[in-house]
């Protein structure tokens, strides 16, 4: 069974007070992630890719279509509180700009804290306190360098393993991760890559990837799924995405990407 | 103007005339209420006039009270006070004055108004036109000595309160050194006509009462604008024309043109403070405007009168607001053709 | 080799802020030569815009050029810029000879006059007397080589697209064909087949010969590769190696270009089999860089000498490289 199923999903944006517009931000998409798959969805800008992650997050509503996760169609069977926690603790996101998760006033370590809280457990417990540094150590942080400081003395990398150190804590079987290393610089924008992989290699996490870098997708993903002014017009494995491209958008996204070894002609 | 503009500009202009109609009736509703707040009865002032001409007679006190209290409405429950208001405000009856039974409050607005409009508007766009100028030239001259002398002159007159300024000048100008009259719209004696006379001896009672407001109001534009300006300094547009070799002119007139666009919204939205500020200013310089109507409405308690200068006042205001940023629509393109949406 | 056409020498160009230095640019190098296109790669910070500044020498507040020269090699004669005043720069240099798409292009123009009236604006500065109509339609020529509709001159900046936009600016900085054209990241905001038009127009600048050299600052190497010959990258306010870009990608020689290179990713089946690689921590607080070579902090080849002494950048077969292992 899918971890994440997702089925005619459509979203329509309506906007203007006297004079109505319509946005089909989202166009009837139907994609699955299987556990322990890390699937890429790869578009330009304004293409749809956050709506979608915000609809399975459930922070926005769809105009139609269903998002089953785990078995439960999450607009459908999740009604009381405890059933929205239980969601939230499967499913985790991680966002593009390591800033907005944060609040400035509060030393970064809060983040932490909430997903013990999220998790029931007393934060002030010793165990508690175990808990948050094995998590900073799989991420590559030393514990006694970030805890208590405050989000603008950390670095956005920095910040974004913090964010990973999350999932850590919580252990979801889904990670929505909506371009998470787009703000960081290239030098060190692998390791937080291969923070996703470890989680990947050692919970089985499944991790849905949004980019609009299709090198990173062709790296990192099991499945690459192409969106098009919110259509997935194309999807499969990264070789055959990249060797053998069947639409005609997925054919010059392809050609238009700067290659290293070799130089366009 | 192209057809593809023209929908995002309606969608603008319409969008912005039902804000502002809903928040009129608001504030009508706030005019209507306020007055029943301050505690009296407008009644007993008009009795006790009657009462002080010597027609002591109870049987005709209570006879004329009941006629009033019907023709005002004031024995109604307050809803139906209320209702009754609002409909008749829409019918453009504003009710009889109670102070001055049994004028009409619109034909005692009427005459003060014009004396309003011609001391507000010319004092308010001039001071709009020099704050911003100097602002600008301050901004576009950060640190130097004209920055920091308009700065200061401009942060000092901005504090000084309307009636404290008024007083100042009259004072000054009026008393010690006689230069200008300090009291009135005119000379005493003579009557309002179409001669020169008139009009000379008008504007020499104007000078006062108009360079009080100019000089009180020009401050706030020109730190306003001075900050926009700074602001603009940095701008992408600034650095790249300056490095394409553009002359300072050219670059202070860009600067100039962006940073003075947010600030004809800043008219509108000042429109409301310099007309309390007119106000008070008619009220030193005993000038024949509605601010002097109005302090006279507040004292006897005037219910129709209050609300009738108000709504008058609040509707121009609000007419004002909507006539600039309608304006400001028409110069600014990025709002005139629709700022394309997305980022 | 070409002539060379511009020339910094030991540079050093500080921010001066709270009395303290950020060292942006610390005793920086380099010449542009004719038909050149050089590429400027190195990490956010590193010093590329900065570095910009100087080339033009567009130093404003708090920016602040301690030391070095800057020289415009023009007909023969050599013509110190640095010591050129600001309204000389403006009226003889910028625009004319040296020219700029700066970082920001989307806002780059004049956003409430339409672009045909910028551009008569740029003109006015220049000539004491223009003909509107003819400059209309030679610029509107301009727009047309480099792939924008020639009504878009009539519109306003805003109501143009991110691609649009872009080249318009790259249309209106190449009116006067500069010698000398700066391409501060032209391509980082855009999405990649956009990116790809705008390189191709940067590319036909120079083929066309409205421009002779370009230096085209980036912070990703897979895209300079596409159109540069020669490579400079900068760390910390410094060059650390320069070389011809093949090179590079076959042999990187500075510990931090080999980082650089290695961590960047296109899907190419060597970038699979090579895998990802990034460099430990972050770039230093250039307020307070570190003591002998600024990267000694992330480098997994330091020596004890590098915590002491600052490598200088020597000839190495042919390139040059600033590093203690070489
Ligand atoms: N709240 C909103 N109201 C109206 N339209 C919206 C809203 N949010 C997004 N849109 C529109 O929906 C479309 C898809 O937007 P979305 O944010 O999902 O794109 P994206 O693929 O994530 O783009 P990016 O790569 O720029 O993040 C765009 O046309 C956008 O302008
Ligand atoms: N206006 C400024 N004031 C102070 N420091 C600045 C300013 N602009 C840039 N810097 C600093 O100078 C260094 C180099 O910046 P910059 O040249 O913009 O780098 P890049 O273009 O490579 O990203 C950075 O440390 C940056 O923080
Ligand atoms: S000089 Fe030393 S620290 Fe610097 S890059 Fe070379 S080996 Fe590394
Ligand atoms: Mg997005
Ligand atoms: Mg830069």
């Amino acid at each position: 069974m899918p971890i994440l199923e997702v089925n005619n999903l459509t979203k329509i944006y309506e906007s203007g007070m006297i004079i109505r517009r319509y946005i089909e931000a989202v166009k009837n998409v139907s994609f699955s992630i299987e556990e322990g798959e890390i699937v890429s969805l790869v578009g330009e800008s304004g293409s749809g890719k956050t709506t979608t992650a915000n609809i399975i997050l459930r922070f926005l509503k769809p105009t139609s279509g269903e998002v089953i996760v785990d078995g439960r169609d999450i607009w459908k069977d999740i009604n009381t509180f405890e059933d929205l926690k239980e969601y939230r603790k499967k499913v985790h996101a991680v966002f593009q700009d390591p800033f907005s998760s944060y609040n400035s006033f509060y030393p970064v370590d809060r983040v932490l804290y909430q997903a013990l809280e999220l998790l029931g457990k007393n934060p002030k417990a010793s165990e508690s306190k175990d808990l948050i540094e094995e998590s900073l150590v799989s991420v590559g942080l030393e514990p006694k360098h970030i805890l208590g400081k405050y989000p603008h003395q950390l670095s956005g990398g920095e910040k974004q393993r913090l964010m990973i150190a999350r999932c850590w804590l919580i252990r979801p079987k889904l990670i929505i991760a909506d371009e998470p290393v787009s703000m960081i610089d290239a030098s060190t924008r692998g390791g937080i890559i291969k923070l996703f992989e470890k989680l990947r290699e050692e919970e089985k996490t499944s991790i849905l990837f949004i980019t609009h870098d299709m090198g990173l997708a062709y790296y990192i993903s099991d499945k690459i799924l192409i969106m098009y002014l919110g259509e997935i017009v194309e999807q499969g494995t990264p070789e055959e995405i990249i060797s053998n491209p069947k639409h005609e958008y997925t054919k010059n996204l392809i050609e238009s990407i700067p290659t290293l070894y070799k130089k366009w002609s | 103007m192209k057809g593809y503009a023209l929908r995002p500009f309606l969608k603008y202009v319409s969008r912005k005339f039902i804000f502002l109609l809903v928040t009129y009736f608001i504030a009508i509703t706030i005019v209507f209420i306020l007055p029943r707040a301050i505690p009296g009865n407008p009644l007993s002032t008009l009795l006790r006039q009657i009462f002080q001409q010597g027609q002591a007679n109870p049987e005709l006190i209570r006879s004329v009270h009941k006629t009033l209290m019907e023709e005002f409405g004031l024995g109604k429950p307050w809803y139906e006070q209320y209702i009754d208001f609002i409909t008749r405000a829409f019918k453009g009856d504003l009710g009889t004055s109670i102070s001055s039974y049994p004028k009409k409050t619109l034909d005692l607005i009427a005459p003060v108004m014009p004396w309003t409009l011609i001391l507000l508007i010319p004092s308010i766009i001039t001071a709009w036109i020099i704050g911003n100028t100097l602002g600008a030239i301050a901004g576009f001259k950060r640190g130097s000595f004209t920055d920091k002398f308009t700065l200061n002159f401009s942060l000092i007159v901005s504090q000084i309160p309307y009636y404290w300024l008024g007083m100042l000048l009259i004072f000054t100008l009026s008393v010690k050194l006689h230069i200008f009259p300090g009291q009135g719209g005119y000379s005493q004696g003579t009557i309002p006509a179409f001669t020169l006379k008139f009009i000379l001896d008008m504007l020499y009672h104007y000078i006062l009462p108009f360079l009080s407001i100019v000089i009180s109001a020009l401050g706030g534009w020109a730190i306003g604008t001075r900050v926009l300006v700074i602001y603009e300094l940095d701008a992408d547009y600034v650095n790249f024309g300056e490095l394409l070799g553009l002359k300072e002119k050219t670059v202070f007139s860009y600067i100039f043109r962006n940073s003075i666009l947010p600030q004809v919204t800043g008219l509108a939205l000042s429109l409301g403070g310099a007309l309390g500020g007119a106000l008070i200013t008619e009220i030193i310089f005993n000038y024949p405007g509605t601010g002097y109507l109005l302090f006279r409405a507040l004292s006897t308690l005037d219910y129709p009168l209050i609300q009738g200068i108000f709504i008058i006042l609040i509707g121009s205001v609000y007419l004002a607001n909507f006539l600039v940023d309608f304006v400001y629509a028409l110069i600014d393109p990025r709002i005139r053709l629709g700022q394309s949406e997305g980022s | 080799m070409g002539n060379l056409v511009l020339q910094v020498e030991n540079a050093r160009a500080y921010y001066i802020v709270e009395n303290n230095y950020v060292r942006a640019i610390d005793d920086v190098s380099i010449s542009i030569r004719e038909g050149e296109v050089v590429g400027i790669v190195g990490e956010s910070g590193s010093g590329k815009t900065t570095l910009s500044n100087v080339m033009l020498v567009n130093i404003k507040k708090p920016l602040s050029l301690i030391d070095g020269k800057v020289k415009l090699y023009l007909n023969g004669s050599i013509i110190e810029l640095n010591k050129l005043p600001r309204e000389e720069l403006q009226r003889n240099i910028w625009g004319k000879e040296t020219s700029i798409i700066p970082q920001s292009a989307m806002n780059a123009l004049m956003p409430t006059k339409r672009i045909k009236d910028s551009i008569l604006d740029v003109m006015k500065t220049h000539f004491d007397e223009i003909h509107e109509n003819e400059i209309i339609d030679k610029a509107q020529t301009r727009f047309e080589e480099i792939g924008v509709s020639k009504d878009a001159i009539f519109r306003y900046p805003f109501e143009l697209s991110g691609g649009m936009r872009q080249r318009a600016v790259i249309a209106v900085a190449t009116l006067l064909n500069p010698r000398f054209l700066i391409a501060d990241e032209p391509t980082s905001a855009l999405d990649v087949s956009t990116q790809k038009m705008v390189l191709k127009t940067i590319q036909n600048l120079r083929e066309k010969g409205i421009v002779k050299s370009i230096a085209f600052i980036t912070h990703d190497i897979a895209t300079v590769r596409q159109i540069a010959e020669t490579l400079v990258v900068m760390y910390a306010g410094k060059i650390v190696e320069i070389s011809s870009i093949e090179e590079i990608i076959r042999e990187p020689l500075h510990p931090y270009t080999k980082g650089l290179l290695f961590s960047v990713v296109t899907p190419e089946p060597e970038v699979k089999e090579r895998g990802i690689y990034h460099i430990p921590g972050t770039p230093p607080n250039l307020m307070y860089p570190p003591p002998g070579c600024r990267f000694h902090p992330r480098c997994e080849y330091k020596l004890d000498i590098c915590e002491r002494e600052e490598p200088q950048l020597k000839v190495v077969n042919n390139r040059k490289v600033a590093c203690f292992l070489y």
